[in-house]
């Protein structure tokens, strides 16, 4: 009997089990399989009419996508390149208005000084889609899509490893690419798409250009600054909701291996027309994004241009990041503004602000203002009584403060309790001495 | 009444009238000296001084010869008992050579973390007194993120074990590339656990493992240590797949021993049956825990650690400082409770420990003085090592083995000779088990894509690469295979049991919170978690309300009842394919493939202390299929009809037969009793016998009973590898086959019993009163004139 019969008869997938049952994990797992399947026909008819059928006669890939062979010392692979120029719309900007994000700006947000003096002209976009997301040395980046701009237009130039024998050629291009620039950007490369081709570089015993470029990693900022008003932080969602970007028919991400693998199968092009795009407009989404961030931090007090709990989000991050001269100018202007959530969320951390300064008139000010607003102001109440107790010495207005929140109990958790009514205590002590 | 010391309690053990009938052996194991080497030229005087002042002033003549061959560049298999210093033959080149060459890398395997853990604080005491800027880490499932990035660039040796290489390491090889570039010594410790299905997984780790260090250009010396088991060398052979220096003889002292064979007496003459094994075991405990002489009890079920501990805590209630003072210990304990117990262990602050063979490895419990085995552990490595337990280094130890009601156990302790003089078993692997290596194919496809005319495993690898094209997780350009499917292969496959699967305990007595108490395998679930069922866990009792399959849970609440459960299964075999066959005497003997159904169909409660059997439940859980390889034989009617024993009686003693070949088989194979199984039917599946609720039954279904065989097949003995594909034992069996019915024979025919006990045919109420008859006479016309 050949291997294979053994093997189908092992794994049980030939006729030859006869009425056998299998076990209710083969059951659960066929009765997934077939739940997918009718999925998978259901979306059929949702996907745009260009999207390829089995019966249709395969399109060849420079027909599908536009694009050319090239052919390099290391092999051939197949390359797309197109232009956005400076008067093209993309979301609600133009080209124009997003190809000078501010360079300093970029060095803050990232917490790299080196930033400060580049160009962006000498930036990489970079952008992988992959054979899947376990990551390891199986998974292959068929796609790598580049991104850089040249005066006010934007290039981008996809490289396309048309079977696994490419991807040699497809790296030596990356790395020559690659060293004409000084610094990459990506959303989430850090973590993915960067290691995956150090991977593939050494699979490879190719030099690896990119691990020791400089790197702005968007995805670290943008969930910092966005993840509060977002469903999650994924490029998707942000350029929807920010950038004011609508994509028609895009592809959704869990979807782009198997269109692969159909296209190794099948060699038809249609298979790859929405993955090109997809990558194609990640990267741009990239260039745009990079600027809203940017301006975000530059014009950080023009208020009225930018969603205030953006802002607030911001001046954390930036105070985290030992930036306190900026954090304090914005915590000072988002006190006054009118989403509440927002002013009592800006007054906490520049009371604290005002606190270490010294400045304890403007910090009391604010912490007046809180427990007024909400008189189970813990923060607040505790920072007050902290303040009667060692600073003016008002043993008793400290007692009586803590006393009014320790009488509204109710509305605090255990481990507040047990601060407040050692703090009490203390304090009831510190007083019966002092009258003493 | 004042204590008695080991040695005090020993002399009056023997000269108890008693004791000395129902023990079939005492042997003393006499201390000797060593005989030793001084430290080669070449070993680094900083090293020398380290361990000299440690008190190593010269080396046993093992670790010599160990390292000097390492030193030569020969792969070596070292196989010394415990305690003989197996540690330094491979710290001493490896730290050599990391000082030497600082970017050099080795890597430690040990089957498990527990020992992994252990190994690293010896070698971290070494490197301190070394003040060398030598980095070991151990690398597992509870390292933390963080640290992992530090651990692949930095750790010059790194400690973990098969599964994390498998599934962890070799996957991600590009991360290790420092490790791989400068691999130099793989150590693998305990070679004798990687046997049967997890051996054969593990020989594949070593295959892709090789293939890495190949595409580094590496080829790193392997140091083996082993237990003593018949082949060493051959296993280690087979295991790593290259040629290996075998060291086996010990230079190093050995303190006395006394080695007791245990047999308890016989309670009924007429039924056979002895005393259980689990009464004599808890009262030396008893005894000996009360004289404060520290004991470990072995049993060989999960459910005996609790039996037993939940005996001996009922024993001691009110006499002991606290509850931990006797405790159980095994694997289903979350790993926080198991350090507590063995840090309890040696630090002696709990004196008597009930455990699974999951003490028997090396991990730290200190120098115990006593151990007691409540039923033949399976293998003769097994059970020295689990002796070895007791008096590490201690002057005067003590190991008792007290033989269970099974022919196996019988012979055991009845042959003393065989016992003491035999080698012990031989391990096996089977790597080319289809399915096994066709996992760790597609593992290595993942890490590096297949050439042509590359080579892994037995197999031709060209078809099975063109298969799995087929199934489309290849794909073939130029030559090549490369990995093309979203999956990631490794996480398919656990290389410990069948499936990766496990059913979490959760236990539901407290409505408000919830609370996981333990985990159980898959295949386990089966038998210990069904409804109705009496979990047991730290001697405490859980009913189990509900198992949920799909979730994969089993809800239980806290109970005190005075029963427990036993699941009743039944098996189906029907042959799909011979591979082999020959006549003897008119029997058809053959092997080959076939596939096996098996069902919980219900349990039985059985009363704790008496073991009655105090009431029945039925189970409603999916049947499970396997294919695999198995062992049969084939009585024609004509031939049976002749002996002129009723149909009936011919059953019993098929049942009695066969449960005696299944003892037989497993001791001569060496495996596991639960590594091979057997099912009495036709070579159709049509029908098969199974136990009922009185008498065994003839059945075509698990639920209609049809009392005749009118119209059936020849009946049919199977003896089965209980793993999917195979482990290689079958042909062993078909080959021996004389040899087993002889023995078979030998021992039911020379059992004292009148009709049948546990010890020859099976208990004398499940097989039936002609099961030893008829037993004999189907086996005398086997055997022929």
């Amino acid at each position: 009997m050949s291997l294979k019969d053994r093997l189908s008869r092992l794994v049980g997938d030939a006729a030859t089990t006869g009425e056998a049952k299998a076990d209710p994990r083969q059951a659960t797992m066929r009765e997934l399989r077939d739940r997918i399947d009718t999925l998978m026909r259901r979306r059929e008819r949702i996907i745009p009419p260009n999207t390829p059928r089995a019966s249709r006669d395969a399109v060849p890939l420079g027909v599908a996508v536009a694009g050319e062979e090239v052919r390099t010392p290391h092999g051939k692979f197949f390359m797309s390149r197109t232009i956005l120029n400076a008067d093209d719309v993309y979301g609600y900007r133009r080209v124009r208005d997003f190809a000078c994000p501010s360079m300093p700006a970029a060095a803050f947000l990232t917490g790299h000084q080196a930033f400060t003096d580049m160009s962006i002209k000498d930036g990489l976009f970079l952008d992988t889609e992959t054979t899947g997301l376990s990551g390891g040395t199986g998974t292959f980046p068929f796609l790598i899509g580049l991104g850089w701009f040249e005066e006010d237009s934007f290039i981008t130039c996809q490289l396309f490893a048309r079977d696994f024998s490419e991807e040699g050629a497809v790296l030596r291009y990356l790395s020559e690419m690659a060293s004409g620039k000084e610094f990459l950007v990506t959303f989430n490369g850090k973590a993915y798409d960067i290691n995956l081709l150090t991977t593939r570089f050494i699979l490879n015993r190719s030099h690896d250009m990119l691990a020791g470029m400089p790197h702005i990693d968007l995805l670290h900022p943008s969930r910092r600054i966005f993840a509060h008003r977002l469903e999650n932080a994924r490029l998707s969602t942000i350029e929807s909701h920010i950038l004011g970007v609508r994509r028609e028919g895009d592809v959704p991400g869990f979807e782009i291996p198997q269109r692969y693998f159909d296209w190794l199968r099948q060699n038809d092009g249609m298979f790859l027309k929405d993955v090109f795009e997809h990558n194609r407009l990640d990267i741009i989404s990239m260039a745009s994004l990079l600027k809203y961030l940017t301006d975000l931090v530059e014009n950080s007090i023009e208020m009225e241009n930018y969603h205030h709990g953006d802002l607030l989000k911001l001046a954390l991050f930036l105070h985290e990041r030992g930036d306190v001269e900026r954090s304090l100018r914005m915590f000072e202007s988002l006190i006054m503004s009118p989403l509440p959530d927002v002013a009592t969320g800006a007054r906490r951390p520049l009371s604290i602000i005002y606190k270490k300064m010294r400045r304890w008139d403007d910090a009391v000010k604010l912490w007046l203002t809180l427990a007024h607003a909400d008189q189970h102001d813990i923060f607040a109440i505790e920072e007050l009584a902290k303040f009667y107790e060692h600073q003016t010495r008002e043993l008793e207005k400290a007692v009586e403060i803590v006393r009014g929140l320790l009488e509204n109990r109710g509305h605090l958790n255990e481990i507040h309790c047990t601060s407040l009514e050692y703090r009490y205590k203390r304090l009831l002590y510190k007083a019966s001495l002092k009258e003493k | 009444m004042a204590r008695v010391s080991l040695s005090e309690w020993l002399a009056r053990a023997e000269n108890d009238r008693r004791f000395r009938e129902n023990a079939t052996a005492i042997r003393y194991i006499d201390a000797s000296d060593g005989s030793f080497a001084p430290y080669p030229q070449w070993v680094n005087p900083l090293l020398q001084e380290v361990l000299t002042d440690r008190g190593i002033t010269k080396l046993y003549s093992h670790q010599a010869r160990a390292i000097e061959f390492v030193h030569q560049g020969r792969d070596i298999v070292l196989v010394t008992p415990t305690a003989s210093g197996k540690t330094l033959c491979y710290n001493i080149p490896v730290l050599q050579r990391i000082i030497e060459e600082p970017e050099t890398r080795a890597i430690y395997l040990f089957p498990t973390k527990a020992l992994a853990n252990d190994q690293m604080t010896e070698v971290h005491g070494l490197i301190r007194e070394l003040k060398a800027n030598i980095k070991t880490f151990t690398y597992d499932g509870d390292t933390p993120d963080d640290a992992r990035q530090a651990i692949r660039k930095q750790g010059n040796v790194v400690v973990t074990n098969p599964d994390m290489l498998h599934a962890g390491i070799l996957p991600h090889h590009t991360k290790w590339q420092k490790l791989f570039s400068n691999l130099k010594y793989v150590v693998v410790d305990e070679l004798h656990t990687y046997r049967g299905v997890f051996g054969s997984h593990v020989t594949n780790v070593f295959r892709r493992l090789k293939r890495i260090c190949r595409f580094y250009g590496q080829d790193p010396i392997f140091i083996c240590c082993s237990a003593t088991v018949a082949n060493p060398k051959e296993h280690a052979e087979n295991l790593l797949e290259k040629d290996i220096v075998l060291i086996d003889e010990s230079g190093a002292p050995r303190s006395a021993k006394t080695f007791i064979l245990y047999n308890p007496p016989v309670v009924n003459r007429e039924l056979g049956i002895r005393q259980s094994a689990m009464t004599p075991a808890r009262n030396m405990m008893n005894d000996l825990i009360g004289n404060r002489i520290q004991t470990i009890a072995f049993t060989t079920s999960r459910l005996n650690v609790e039996v037993l501990t939940k005996y001996l805590k009922d024993m001691f209630r009110g006499r002991i400082p606290d509850d931990h003072y006797v405790t159980g210990y095994r694997g289903g304990y979350l790993p926080n409770l198991r350090r507590e117990i063995e840090k309890g262990l040696r630090e002696k602050s709990i004196m008597g420990v009930v455990s699974t063979n999951a003490l028997e490895l090396g991990i730290d419990i200190g120098d115990l003085e006593a151990c007691i085995m409540v039923g033949y552990p399976g293998t003769i490595a097994s059970t020295w090592q689990q002796a070895g337990r007791a008096g590490r280094r201690t002057g005067e130890s003590l190991a008792v083995l007290i033989a269970k009601s099974n022919p196996m156990d019988q012979f055991i302790v009845e042959n003393p000779d065989y016992f003491f003089a035999r080698s012990p078993e031989y391990c096996r692997v089977n790597p080319d088990n289809l399915l096994i290596l066709l996992h760790h194919i597609k593992s290595a496809a993942f890490e590096l894509p297949f050439e042509e005319g590359e080579m892994f495993g037995k197999e031709d690898l060209m078809e099975l690469l063109a298969y799995l094209e087929e199934k489309g997780v290849l794909h073939r350009v130029d030559q090549r295979w490369h990995w093309a499917a979203e999956n990631y292969p490794a996480d398919e496959v656990s290389l410990r049991t069948i499936s990766t699967e496990n059913v979490v305990v959760v236990d539901t007595t407290d409505t408000g919170s919830h609370r996981v108490i333990a985990e159980v395998d898959w295949e386990s679930a089966f038998t210990t978690l069904h409804d109705g069922a009496i979990y047991m866990m730290e001697s405490q009792q859980y009913h189990v309300d509900l198992l949920d399959l799909e979730r994969k849970k089993a809800y239980v609440k806290k109970v005190d009842v005075d029963y427990y459960t036993d699941a009743m299964n039944y098996t189906n075999v029907k042959v799909i394919d011979d591979f082999d066959k020959k006549i003897k005497n008119d029997i058809i003997i053959e092997h080959g493939e076939v596939q096996v159904t098996r069902k919980v169909v219900g349990y039985k409660k059985i009363k704790f202390y008496t073991s009655e059997n105090v009431g029945y439940g039925d189970v409603d859980l999916p049947q499970r299929d396997m294919h695999t390889t198995s062992y049969w034989f084939t009585l024609p009617w004509d031939l049976l009809n002749a002996l002129q024993l009723t149909r009936l009686d011919i059953v019993d003693g098929l049942a009695g037969l066969t449960y005696c070949l299944h003892h037989i088989s497993a001791m001569l194979l060496m495996s596991d009793i639960r590594d091979v199984d057997w099912c009495i039917g036709d070579k159709s599946g049509e029908w098969y016998v199974r136990p009922g609720n009185n008498r065994r039954v003839i059945t075509t279904s698990p639920t209609k009973p049809v009392s005749v065989m009118d119209n059936a097949y020849d009946p049919t003995v199977f003896i089965f590898d209980a793993y999917p594909g195979g482990i290689g034992f079958s042909e062993n069996l078909f080959d021996r086959h004389d040899e087993l019915i002889k023995a078979v024979r030998s021992v039911i025919a020379s059992c004292p019993c009148e009709h049948g006990c546990p010890m020859c045919v099976g208990p004398l109420l499940e097989v039936g009163p002609s099961a030893k008859h008829s037993a004999l006479k189907i086996l005398d016309m086997m055997m022929g004139p």
